[in-house]
């Protein structure tokens, strides 16, 4: 160990009794450590990283999303200057006028496929691992919540620019619903406010797609992380050195690993 | 033998914990290290598709990933043919393979919820400890076959097509062009007429068309009779025997003649 | 964690009294919107099972035995128990914090009803109560020919703008006797809403459309069509010219609008369903129904899957 300059150790100390005061009282510095510095199986690779590809998808939809709220407008009314829906005319404003307003309302835009196209090759590798099997039960519950609230959001967030696209796509939506036996008819006509699609609707979804999915995502992704984080990842179920290989007679840990082939397959039933 | 599955699954989970401690490697920087590269690749993909989305459309003009947006929403509309965003063209197919006025709960609600059904409570009815692929081939060919039929719905919802006026008019110069009857403007016409007055709802014309209550192709339908012959047929079908098909005569005349050219001038390419 | 760290919890005996407390506030909640009597109903249960709910939640604090017992663990994990600590002898304040207990509770309880229920009552009802009755005026009767169908495209709502812009198909079928109204010659109508009702996508005529004879009345839009079917461009729905399905998945026949004449004017009433059309033109049987949502049947046997649909004005 090199001796540490007495400058060195100044900048340490700066750096560090502000994280041990906060520390001390949230113990926030321990969390990210814990999140940061576990341990994870040594044979992972790049399969395991479809999921924080989502995240970051999820994200990038955060971020877009909240500055186009700060353009979009959520109305059905006629823009006397343009003779076109409000909505629709904020929307070709932001596509065409604003600075850089395509290039966002872009990423929004895709950032929703990549981000549904991500959730779908997530579960079809935690399929493939069997990584839904004990204990990670509910962290796949959480993630087909996940994928219905994100499925939700594409849709909600369909019907904003209100073109024509947008405004059929709905009304399909909406009676699609419709025909779920007894209570569909009534929640048809809570989604419309009202027998059809009207001036409330577009305000309605906004709020769904600006407010409620979002919040139920943004906790559902948690619980997700969290659930990850503590129970940790699997490695490929036909890795020679995955986690909790069973070995062949109580053997130490690492020897003849490549050749117990995982052992008793009957043994589960 | 007298092992329960729970009591196998907590052995497997605190082997697993205990070789991920062990053997394990530390999630930062060298698992962190594959998330952000994929993450930088995600970042990348959505910037880049909204970029080849932007210029390569312009406003309601569609390029190679769609226009900006469609024209504004028109709740009146009687030439609009609606469409899903991508992810919802299985839905979107299946509704259309539901045909039968009997079953659309079932492909509204139905198959839906069952599959939302079976996706949560996978980990509940799949719980063998097995989580090698090769020891798992009833999940594997579910998978399979899932992901063959998601294919091939969402595939047949982005090509569907339908037989109405306002798309199949744009076929008249093809037709014109292969039958050989661009240079009479009376056939023309009658093609015309023939693509907007539903006829294709029942018959085929080269490879366009419904087909529905078995109503027979009419590609080549100008090899077995004249213009005056069609005419006759068309103002009352159900002289010469054919009770499904309705009476043409409220066109017109002036336009069942042009019909009647039309049907002569097919004389199947 | 062991099962020995599950103390002896203090949930309250099980109760069927929340559902008959479910079951009213929904009566009352569907009668706001039904009928009031419905709603009275609903909440003369409410209140009686709510009452009665709240007895048998603080039955053990009134020092009451419940007749049903909770259930009992499994035999070994009654013998792990006793290997916890030693339990603390009972302090004198335990009748206390049983009731701080159930005021807790009670308290919460009365401030999430009072504010979620107003909140999920104004998320709700609005799309159920504020629904406006309107007529829409389609102009003098000259310009309906007979025999032939017109898209007439109006605003539903005087106010509405053109979120509220709707299309119809409007056929003058020629005077009839009417035999209510001592045999007066009266103009007949078939007037189809322009909406599939397979999942409510625009249905298009099927025919060329006049466009040289395209009228605009007062901001109605009358387009003469030479069609006597119409096409679904959605999912494949055909119906023929009296709107009866002819092809494809409609579970229904085309809507239709009621329809007055005032001072020479067509004055469009509310849209209705209907479960099939025999006969033609003036001499139509229509067997008609309340409006409902598309793709939900209103008769045959699929239609007791929609009980109770909404009640409905269309605009």
């Amino acid at each position: 160990m090199a001796k540490k300059s007495k400058r060195g150790t100044l900048v340490e100390t700066a750096v560090l009794a502000p994280l041990d005061w906060v520390d001390e009282r949230t113990a926030a510095v321990r969390g990210t450590k814990w999140f940061l510095f576990r341990n994870v199986p040594r044979d992972i690779s790049w399969a395991q990283t479809l999921g924080s590809a989502t995240l970051t998808a999820f994200i990038v939809q955060t971020l877009t999303g909240v500055i186009l709220a700060m353009y979009y407008e959520p109305s059905s009314s006629i823009n006397p200057t343009t003779g076109k829906p409000v909505a629709y005319s904020s929307i070709e404003a932001i596509t065409n006028d604003l600075t850089l307003g395509w290039l966002v309302r872009g990423m929004h835009r895709w950032g929703a496929s990549v981000f549904i196209i991500l959730l779908f090759l997530h579960m079809g590798r935690v399929f493939l691992f069997g990584a839904y099997k004990y204990p990670r039960e509910l962290t796949w519950i959480t993630g087909v919540f996940i994928l219905v609230t994100g499925m939700l959001l594409g849709f909600t967030g369909y019907l904003l620019p209100w073109d024509q696209t947008a405004y059929w796509a709905t009304v399909v939506g909406i009676n699609l619903n419709g025909t779920a036996p007894f209570l569909g008819p009534w929640l048809a006509q809570f989604l419309a406010t009202g027998p059809e699609i009207g001036s409330e609707t577009l305000a309605k979804w906004y709020s769904l797609h600006m407010l409620v999915l979002p919040g139920a995502i943004i906790g559902l992704i948690g619980v997700h992380i969290y659930l990850v984080t503590r129970l940790g990842v699997v490695s490929p179920p036909w890795s020679g050195e995955r986690a909790g290989r069973e070995r062949a007679e109580a053997a130490p840990t690492g020897a003849r690993a490549g050749l117990v082939r995982g052992g008793t397959s009957g043994g589960g039933k | 033998m007298a092992r329960d599955l729970g009591e196998l699954n907590r052995e497997d989970f605190a082997r697993y914990k205990d070789d991920v401690k062990k053997e394990g490697k530390s999630f930062f920087p060298r698992a962190l290290f594959h998330d952000t590269v994929m993450s930088l690749v995600v970042v990348c993909v959505i910037v880049a598709l909204a970029a080849i989305w932007y210029f390569d459309a312009d406003g309601v003009k569609s390029g190679i990933l769609g226009p900006w947006y469609t024209e504004p929403a028109d709740p009146a509309t009687t030439s609009f043919v609606p469409r899903p965003d991508w992810y919802f063209y299985f839905l979107f197919y299946l509704l259309r393979i539901f045909k039968w006025p009997e079953t659309v709960f079932i492909a509204t609600v139905g198959i839906p919820t069952i599959a939302l059904i079976l996706l949560i409570g996978l980990p509940f009815y799949d719980r063998r400890r097995e989580r090698r692929p090769s020891r798992r081939p009833v999940a594997m060919v579910a998978a399979v076959l899932t992901v063959l039929s998601m294919a091939v719905l969402t595939w047949k919802g982005a090509t569907a097509k339908e037989a109405l006026g306002s798309e199949l008019v744009a076929f008249v110069p093809e037709w014109a062009q292969e039958q050989g009857f661009a240079d009479d403007p009376q056939a023309v016409k009658g093609a015309e007429l023939f693509a907007q007055s539903g006829c294709l709802n029942c018959h085929t014309y080269l490879g366009q068309g419904a087909g529905n209550l078995g109503a027979p192709d009419l590609s080549s339908i100008g090899q077995t009779n004249e213009a005056t012959y069609f005419v006759r047929y068309l103002t009352n079908p159900a002289a010469f025997g054919n009770t499904v098909m309705g009476s043409y005569a409220y066109l017109g005349q002036e336009n069942l003649d042009a019909l009647g050219a039309f049907l002569a001038a097919s004389k199947g390419g | 964690m062991s099962d020995a760290s599950h103390d002896n919890p203090h949930a309250p005996g099980p109760s069927l009294w929340p559902i008959g407390f479910a079951i009213g506030v929904a009566c009352l909640l569907l009668g706001l919107v039904l009928s009031w009597i419905i709603a009275a109903i609903g909440a003369v249960l409410a209140v009686v099972f709510g009452l009665l709910w709240a007895r048998d939640v603080t039955r053990e604090v009134r020092g009451e035995v419940p007749e049903i017992e909770p259930e009992t663990r499994a035999v070994a994990d009654e013998a792990a128990a006793p290997a916890g600590p030693p339990a603390a002898a009972p302090l004198p304040t335990y009748t206390r914090s049983r009731f701080l207990e159930a005021s807790t509770l009670g308290i919460s309880a009365a401030i999430g009803a009072v504010v979620t229920l107003p909140v999920l009552g104004f998320m709700v009802l609005p799309s159920f109560t504020n629904l406006e009755e309107q007529e829409a005026d389609l102009g003098p009767l000259e310009n309906f020919p007979e025999g032939k169908y017109v898209i007439a495209s109006y605003f539903a709502l005087p106010g509405g703008g053109e979120v509220s812009r709707r299309t119809v198909f409007v056929r003058y079928n020629g005077l009839v006797e009417n035999p209510a109204n001592q045999g007066r010659q009266e103009p007949s109508f078939t007037i189809l809403y322009s909406r599939c009702v397979h999942l409510g996508c625009p249905v298009q005529p099927n025919g060329p459309i006049d466009e040289a004879a395209k009228k605009n009345v007062n901001g109605v839009e009358l387009r003469p069509v030479l069609a006597q079917s119409f096409g679904c461009p959605c999912h494949g729905g055909l119906y023929d010219a009296e709107g009866n399905r002819r092809a494809g998945p409609p579970v229904r026949s085309m809507d239709r609008a009621e329809y007055s004449i005032k001072h020479g004017r067509l004055i469009l009433g509310p849209v209705y369903a209907v479960g099939n059309v025999s006969g033609t033109g003036a001499n139509a049987m229509i067997s008609r129904y309340p409006w409902s949502t598309p793709g939900t049947h209103v008769d045959g046997i699929e239609a007791w899957l929609y009980p109770i649909v909404p009640t409905q004005v269309t605009g």
